[in-house]
């Protein structure tokens, strides 16, 4: 159990192609952090960094106290989880989970103790004499976590290990690795693309683009204050809606313009505002489909919309719309509404939404950041 | 229609075995025949089983010294070949270097370079050297001409082994080496099957190459022995079949003894 610190960290690749830049991040002891973010973004080069299979290109990395930017991989006390799994085929899984404790020279009999402790934890006991070929992606999956943990390691690297499995098998799997973690108990740096996992795994997340960090925080504070637009739009499903807006002050009051429609903004953002000395600008809007409401009649910032699709999803509905020129996603609960009247709900019906005031988002327009952190 | 394909394919079976067990079979029903029945009747049964060939065959051709020669080489051979070229296929592999890409196409480019397209400077430059006469220096040679075959089959079979196996054997505690002795050596296995069975045949019945370098009788291999039936004006073709035969049947047996494993590593070889 250690904590790791990453200072500066940089990777630049043959031919100048920066992979990730500027790195920091201080994961505490026993802490679970998830990288998270799109395909290219460095999440798994951070972690391979970590691991000792890439060269450190700047900056500090340290593992406890130790300086470990020149330490063989072997030497970092870490154990990883592969997407692939990267079981050895030719070995069983007794022996693909012994074979680190062999290399290290540890007694046979403490060996056997070790493999069966992890075997029964991951219940795959019945299956250490069989080879990887003979198991299921799940059960592959079991193994080389079971390999990772025989070793006790300090850190626990998994760079998408649920990637490979389809949905059901994923949902059983992330629920065993929290159940894992309150198990063994150590620090957890996890790689994902899907921030589902990376909501629910992660004491924190780090969101990253383009080998740049965008922001770090609990699922929570990710999810309710996004530093920018970035982030808003990849932390939530469905994804937040933005809006070209402008933001006004009159008679005190800060409102904002969608096409024609004004609409004053909460006491809690007015607050904000006021405090940053807000002056008018362009802006955009940003609001998550459960935070769009079907309007009242006559009820004031009330925009029209017209749908286009309805998505039903069983307790909820997903109901595309255009409400100022722009595609936009509304998620309504059918607990709420009743079903046998929802004419309009069909294609090219025209229908009024109100934004809830205090979940909207506002980022600048030019710098893309949230103007209320 | 099927059915007329069936039996086109089977016929056509049939006169491709004959067509490679005929030499075998005149070799064998020869081998207990004496010289002038052979030059008389080549195909005509013997009169009777007589071993008296084999015998003179075993005498002349030393045929013990000759064995352990040729085991000799064709062993130390085929080791050397299969760990050197294995180990070469994974470093090319393994780094992605321009140069690496130029060595590689140097070697498959080297392989339709016709043997007797380098025997006269090979020979030249080792008389030279005074390297000649020595069965060490023949393995050598062997190893030069089979890297490239080899480097080849297992330069594609790495190419597909999965990168995080060995690098989950490095996190394990596996040095550079260790992950290729303990990893990707064992998973190489099918591969190493089609090389060896295609080498050992290869240097067992290899004439040209050492006859060029083997020049002392007591060094010669099974196949240079059979030279010992041609005098200078005649040849003993009767015991010289024996000789064949005797030279062959180490090969033939253990074929018959490892035919499953043969078919299924050169079958696995193909599929992967």
């Amino acid at each position: 159990m250690a904590k790791v610190c990453l200072k500066n960290i940089r990777k630049v690749y043959d031919k100048g192609i920066v992979a990730v830049d500027d790195f920091n991040l201080e994961i505490n002891d026993k802490e679970f952090v998830v990288l998270v973010g799109p395909s290219g973004c460095g999440k798994s080069t951070t972690l391979r960094m970590i691991a000792g299979l890439e060269e450190i290109s700047g900056g500090e990395l340290y593992i406890g106290e130790k300086l470990v930017n020149s330490v063989a991989p072997k030497d970092r006390d870490i154990a990883m989880v592969f997407q692939n799994y990267a079981l050895y085929p030719h070995m069983t899984v007794y022996e693909n989970m012994a074979f680190a404790l062999k290399l290290r020279k540890q007694k046979k009999a403490e060996i056997d103790k070790k493999v069966r402790e992890a075997a029964e934890i991951l219940n795959i006991t019945d299956l250490l004499q069989r080879k990887p070929k003979a198991l299921s992606g799940g059960q592959r999956q079991r193994v080389a976590i079971g390999r990772a943990i025989v070793r006790n390691p300090q850190v626990f690297l998994m760079d998408e290990p649920l990637s490979n499995l389809d949905a059901k098998l994923r949902n059983m799997m992330r629920a065993e690795i929290i159940k894992l973690r309150q198990r063994i108990n150590t620090t957890f740096v996890y790689v994902t693309h899907d921030q589902i996992e990376a909501m629910t795994l992660g004491d924190r997340i780090v969101i990253m683009k383009d080998g740049i960090i965008q922001q770090i925080g609990t699922p929570q504070e990710v999810f309710e204050s996004p530093a920018n637009i970035f982030v808003a739009g990849f932390i939530g499903s469905p994804q937040m809606n933005f809006f070209d807006a402008r933001l006004e002050c009159s008679g005190g009051f800060y409102e904002v313009l969608i096409g024609n429609t004004a609409i004053r903004l909460a006491e809690s953002i007015q607050k904000k505002l006021k405090e940053k000395g807000q002056e008018p600008k362009n802006i955009i809007v940003g609001i998550r489909p459960e935070h769009i409401l079907m309007a009242k009649k006559d009820e004031p910032g009330a925009l029209p919309a017209e749908v286009d699709v309805s998505e039903m999803m069983g307790s909820e509905i997903y109901l595309h719309a255009k409400v100022a020129r722009k595609d936009c996603v509304v998620r309504i609960s059918t607990s709420n509404i009743a079903i046998e009247s929802n004419e309009w709900f069909a294609s090219g019906s025209r229908i009024d939404l109100v934004f809830s005031s205090q979940h909207m988002h506002l980022f600048d327009a030019e710098s893309e950041k949230n103007l209320l952190t | 229609m099927k059915k007329k394909y069936g039996i086109g394919k089977y016929i056509l079976t049939v006169v491709l075995l004959i067509l490679f067990i005929v030499p075998f079979y005149l070799m064998v029903i020869n081998s207990f025949k004496t010289t002038q029945q052979f030059v008389d009747s080549p195909f005509s049964l013997p009169n009777g089983i007589d071993f008296k060939n084999y015998v003179d065959a075993f005498k002349k051709m030393n045929f013990m010294g000759a064995f352990t020669n040729s085991l000799i080489i064709m062993v130390v051979s085929v080791i050397l070949i299969i760990f050197s070229s294995s180990m070469a296929a994974y470093f090319l592999v393994r780094h992605k270097w321009k140069i690496n890409k130029i060595i590689f196409a140097i070697l498959v480019a080297s392989m339709i370079v016709p043997f007797q397209a380098v025997m006269i400077p090979l020979v030249s430059i080792y008389g030279n050297l005074d390297l000649m006469n020595s069965k060490w220096v023949l393995m050598f040679m062997y190893m030069g001409f089979g890297q490239a075959f080899a480097i080849f089959i297992f330069h594609g079979f790495i190419k597909n082994i999965p990168l995080e196996m060995e690098e989950a054997a490095l996190i394990d505690g596996c040095n550079k080496m260790q992950s290729f002795f303990r990893i990707v050596f064992p998973l190489l296995k099918p591969v190493i099957i089609t090389v060896l069975i295609l080498d050992v045949l290869w240097i067992w019945n290899d004439y040209l190459l050492p006859s060029l370098v083997l020049l002392s009788p007591a060094e010669r291999t099974l196949p240079l022995s059979t030279y010992n039936f041609f005098n200078s004006y005649s040849v003993d073709f009767a015991p010289l079949m024996a000789g064949i035969v005797l030279t062959i049947l180490p090969v033939l047996i253990v074929y018959l003894f490892c035919q499953k494993h043969i078919v299924k590593g050169v079958v696995q070889g193909a599929i992967k």
